[in-house]
């Protein structure tokens, strides 16, 4: 028996006028997925997202979360399973931080005080301080909590790093993958495609508000890696396994190998150590944002 | 916090607490010229005198030595309208736009509530700090009535009187927020709701001496809040009708419009 989709996108487009900005998309999304949501701005990911919250409703085709299909006036029903954070989220300024989660906790059923006091763990957010004196990114913490803390089956986020400082992003990152061990369902835009690569199971990429790559784990797995670029006297030859897209060339510094290597970092540094005449060396992690780059320097819209 | 209405009525606590201390302040400062304004008669002279255009705009002064008519043509008449108006309006258009044009509105339907109720929840609470401020006129009178020789109003007819201004209050308010709900833009909110009030001033005003604005006065809402007549008369469940239905008639199309629109 197949599992029922927690999201399902068909054939949705957004018109503003004569522009669409969400064009004919269509997407599912099993339960337990970490979907990474990227594109470029104005790509349609926030048009997207508006639509699976029913802040706004498609001007063809249909949205349904849980099974339900989404319209602006019922989309509450469904949001007692939802947590939202965005990263222009704007919060009630004259509420303190403790009184909005309190406020948001209310809304939903059962008692989150566990919960609440694993998240300010997390991500220590100013709960005692009025949300309209806090930095942006002591915002965004207050975001995140509320988006989490009433234990959703799915979390809609919309740049929800933004703002956040370093040390927060990786907080968040491990509680994203918490939250995957757990089975919550997170469906995520983002233009940080190394915390996409690093915590999705799925990508989605918009482009000018089609949907034109569906990249599974498998392929997400395959963009990994390292990339060597190695500068040598004499030609050699690449390690024998778990290496791809082997190049060589010649330059006035000598021979230059460059490929990706999926193995071992031991094994590596093994290999290179057997090499005679190294002039120079470079490696690099092999991220999304190739792949990225590759579709946007597409001009056909199609990978 | 456990709902909107309660939400609602905590953020705006400085804006209820602000707006009712200067209706206390204005009520009081009303109450207190009493005395200047029955012993004197050159007032009345000088009211006979005047254009009929200048009346309309200084209110009812056919009798200021009764202080149940002196307040109604002196306070409820013309000058509060516009002032509660103005405060409904602008308490109205902050409920609907102002929050929508911050994404705050966004970040509350994220939630699961239901539009129908943050609607209604927010309006609630409209009603409900329209009844405070009014509450503030009447501590402002009662307060000072005591200090003031010969002020003495039925409790019958001030209570018509902060009713009417209340129920015309609500209705202002209601103008703008419903349109703020409709539309979403603060400049329509705000330009019709204005247009709405300054017109009913002008008609209410200037009516009383140009024979073409006459025929048009019905159009003001403060027509229907006729303070002199409140306590002379009693009052009409006409203009109560016509402003209790005017404001169901508008947040019912708000509501309509509003749970299924787009929201920015």
């Amino acid at each position: 028996m197949p599992v029922p989709s927690i999201i399902s996108v068909d054939a949705a487009t957004k018109k503003f006028g004569q522009f669409k900005a969400v064009d004919d998309a269509s997407f599912s999304v099993k339960p337990g997925e970490i979907i990474g949501f990227v594109g470029v701005n104005g790509a349609g990911k926030t048009t997207t997202i508006n639509m699976l919250l029913g802040f706004t409703s498609p001007t063809k085709g249909t949205i349904s979360l849980f099974g339900e299909r989404i319209k602006p006036s019922t989309a509450h029903r469904s949001h007692s399973r939802i947590g939202y954070a965005a990263g222009d989220m704007e919060l009630p300024t004259r509420m303190t931080g403790r009184q909005y989660i309190n406020f948001v906790m209310s809304q939903s059923e059962g008692n989150h005080t566990k919960r609440l006091a694993h998240l300010t763990e997390i991500f220590s957010p100013q709960l005692s301080k009025k949300i309209g004196t806090l930095s942006r990114g002591n915002r965004q913490k207050i975001a995140l909590v509320a988006a989490f803390v009433t234990e959703p089956s799915l979390v809609i986020l919309d740049e929800p790093t933004s703002g956040l400082d370093p040390i927060m992003q990786d907080a968040f990152l491990k509680l994203v993958r918490a939250e995957r061990e757990r089975g919550t369902t997170v469906f995520m835009s983002s233009h940080y495609l190394q915390e996409v690569a690093e915590v999705c199971t799925r990508v989605l990429l918009m482009k000018n508000g089609k949907l034109v790559e569906d990249l599974s784990a498998e392929t997400l797995q395959s963009t990994s890696g390292k990339t060597i670029r190695l500068v040598t006297a004499s030609k050699v030859t690449p390690p024998q396994y778990d290496v791809s897209s082997v190049e060589h060339s010649k330059n006035d510094n000598g021979h230059e190998l460059s490929f990706v290597y999926k193995g071992k970092i031991t094994e590596l540094q093994r290999w290179i150590s057997r090499q005679a005449g190294v002039v120079d060396i470079d490696i690099s992690e092999r991220t999304l944002e190739a792949e990225f780059r590759a579709l946007y320097q597409d001009d056909g819209g199609k990978k | 916090m456990k709902n909107i209405f309660i939400k609602t009525l905590y953020e705006k606590r400085w804006f209820t607490f602000g707006w009712s201390v200067g209706f206390v302040a204005f009520a009081a400062l009303m109450v207190s010229f009493y005395p200047a304004m029955r012993m004197d008669g050159a007032i009345d002279a000088l009211v006979a005198n005047m254009p009929e255009a200048f009346k309309g705009l200084i209110g009812d002064l056919s009798d200021l030595n009764e202080f149940s008519t002196y307040l109604a043509s002196q306070l409820f008449d013309i000058r509060l309208p516009l002032i509660a108006g103005i405060m409904a309006i602008i308490l109205g258009q902050g409920l609907s736009t102002a929050e929508e044009e911050r994404g705050e509105l966004r970040t509350m339907l994220s939630l699961p509530v239901s539009r129908m109720k943050l609607l209604f929840e927010k309006w609630l609470a409209l009603v409900v700090i329209a009844g405070i401020t009014v509450l503030g006129l009447y501590v402002g009178i009662a307060v000072t009535m005591p200090f003031v020789e010969g002020a003495t109003i039925d409790a019958g007819d001030l209570s018509a009187l902060l009713m009417m201004t209340w129920l015309l209050m609500v209705t202002f308010g209601t103008l703008a927020f419903g349109i703020g709900s409709i539309t979403g833009e603060k400049g329509a909110a705000t330009a019709i709701s204005i247009l709405a009030i300054i017109g009913s001033f002008i008609l209410s005003t200037f009516g009383q001496a140009v024979d073409w604005l006459a025929d048009y006065e019905w159009l003001s809402l403060i027509h229907y809040f006729p303070a002199t007549e409140i306590v002379k008369d009693g009052v009409s469940w006409v203009n109560v009708l016509v402003l209790g239905g005017l404001t169901v008639a508008l947040f019912t199309v708000a509501a309509i419009v509003f749970r299924s629109r787009d929201i920015k």
